[in-house]
């Protein structure tokens, strides 16, 4: 018996004026799975997790979560996101607000939480990517992967159903990049669902339950990381691959 | 001998004589001035702020153009024009204000246009991810404003806020030509009345010591932003 489906993008399409950047895409993600995106830049893998959270509004299609198409005007999307984390390339903490403050303001806004409350629960993410240490600490003060492990602790505070990362880890430099790789490998252990763009090809075939490779603007391929890194994909996957493959 | 030294520089600017008589009422006047300034700065302040996030807020082209409009328009003209314009033409129109209130209006609206144009700049300074990252926590518009966008496009806008702020302190003195009895109107008027300057010299430093805590303060709070 399959898992529910959490969250389901149906036939998006997305313009930019006369630019469509997706072109007729389709994805689920079942509970409790990690799906990475792969595919070359340009290829729409970003647009397609931001329109999965409405940050872009798709011009066409559905997005289902938990049951709901959220791309009706009816919905509050405040309410939907909630439960749908996001982390950013570009980490994104707030530069004015300490750590502690970074993960616990939207638990005392949207959570409602008093602050004992939520700094408790803030304290408790902040834990869970060890950066409890720096609770008092500005982002100012952080190396990128530690920012980026405070970004993380911002998604998994709400106790979302599912975290969205885009590209978490390619704006680090490399000796950074394992630290941010090992809490996403915990939180997997753990049973969060997450759907992920990467460009790391080692976590793609290491963790994922699935791999969507996206090139212009569709899903060319999707499937389990075995089949899709045995090069048994088309011509452009082979290609697009071929770099990670010759580098082992 | 005293009769040379009564005469000269000291006698004309700094006189002490004249310090003791006038003072009280320049002094007087100071309370006032403190007052208005108090009240235009904080005025001009959330106005300011408000028409920058409304800006920022809205979709429409003609709100948008509409809140340019009066931007410009309010940081193009001479204060004083404004000042005088609101006091002696609203009566035709059977609107008649206080000098004291035409001074305050006048200068909050003038100031909240330049605050506007201060914050507004800081919000466009901000990376877009901010908005987008205080959004996916699932925080509204407002939410995201009040404690990711504000703040931090507030601080960025810090000095320029406060050389505005220091502005509008100083052009309470406009208010004096329509009759407004602030700082520089009473020293004038008594430096009339005795038929020497020195008032206006007090003035001067009434002034430094109105504007110099305002400096402070801003260098603090600059200070203690730079810290993060």
């Amino acid at each position: 018996m399959q898992k529910k489906i959490i969250l389901e993008a149906v036939d998006i399409r997305k313009d930019y004026g006369d630019l469509r950047v997706l072109n007729g895409v389709d994805i689920r993600v079942r509970e409790g799975e990690l799906v990475s995106i792969i595919g070359p830049s340009g290829s729409g893998k970003s647009s397609l997790l931001r329109c999965c959270n409405l940050l872009e509004r798709p011009t066409a299609g559905q997005i289902i979560f938990d049951g709901e198409d959220i791309t009706r005007d009816t919905v509050n999307i405040n309410r939907v996101r909630q439960n749908m984390g996001m982390v950013f390339q570009q980490f994104n903490l707030y530069p004015h607000l300490n750590v502690l403050a970074n993960v616990s303001l939207a638990l005392r806004c949207v959570g409602k939480l008093g602050k004992a409350e939520a700094n408790a629960v803030a304290m408790e993410a902040l834990t869970q990517v060890d950066m409890a240490h720096k609770r008092d600490a500005f982002p100012g003060q952080l190396s990128g992967g530690q920012q980026q492990r405070v970004g993380i602790a911002r998604a998994v505070a709400l106790n979302p159903k599912i975290i969205l990362f885009d590209e978490p880890t390619s704006a680090l430099d490399p000796e950074l990049v394992s630290s941010v790789l090992a809490v996403m490998k915990s939180l997997r252990e753990r049973g969060m669902t997450m759907l992920v763009v990467t460009h790391e090809m080692g976590f793609a075939r290491d963790l994922s339950d699935r791999v969507i490779f996206m090139d212009g603007g569709v899903v060319a391929a999707n499937d389990t990381p075995d089949v899709i890194f045995s090069s048994q994909g088309n011509e452009r996957m082979r290609s697009f691959l071929s770099r990670f493959l010759n580098e082992r | 001998m005293s009769q040379a030294a009564d005469s000269g520089l000291i006698h004309t600017f700094f006189n002490a004589d004249i310090v003791r008589q006038t003072s009280p009422m320049v002094m007087e006047a100071v309370g006032q001035t403190i007052a208005i300034g108090v009240l235009v700065i904080v005025a001009g302040i959330l106005l300011g702020t408000a028409l920058a996030t409304w800006r920022f807020h809205t979709q429409s082209r003609v709100l948008r153009a509409l809140i340019v409009g009066y931007v410009d328009v309010l940081r193009a003209m001479p204060p004083l024009v404004i000042l005088i314009l609101v006091y002696f033409a609203l009566p035709y129109v059977n609107i008649s204000i206080g000098s004291v209130l035409a001074t305050f209006l006048c200068l909050s609206v003038i100031l909240s246009a330049f605050i506007e144009e201060c914050v507004w700049s800081g919000i466009m300074t901000l990376p877009k991810g901010q908005m987008e990252a205080a959004r996916s926590t699932g925080m509204s518009w407002w939410q995201s404003m009040r404690h990711v966008i504000l703040p931090q496009a507030l601080r960025l806008s810090l000095p320029q806020i406060t050389n505005r702020c220091i502005a509008a302190i100083k052009n309470t003195a406009l208010g004096s030509v329509i009759g407004f009895a602030e700082i520089l109107g009473s020293a004038q008027a008594a430096s009339s009345d005795y038929a020497n300057p020195t008032p206006l010299t007090l003035c001067a430093i009434l002034y430094i010591g109105l504007i110099y805590p305002l400096v402070l303060a801003s260098r603090y709070l600059e200070h203690r932003a730079g810290i993060r």
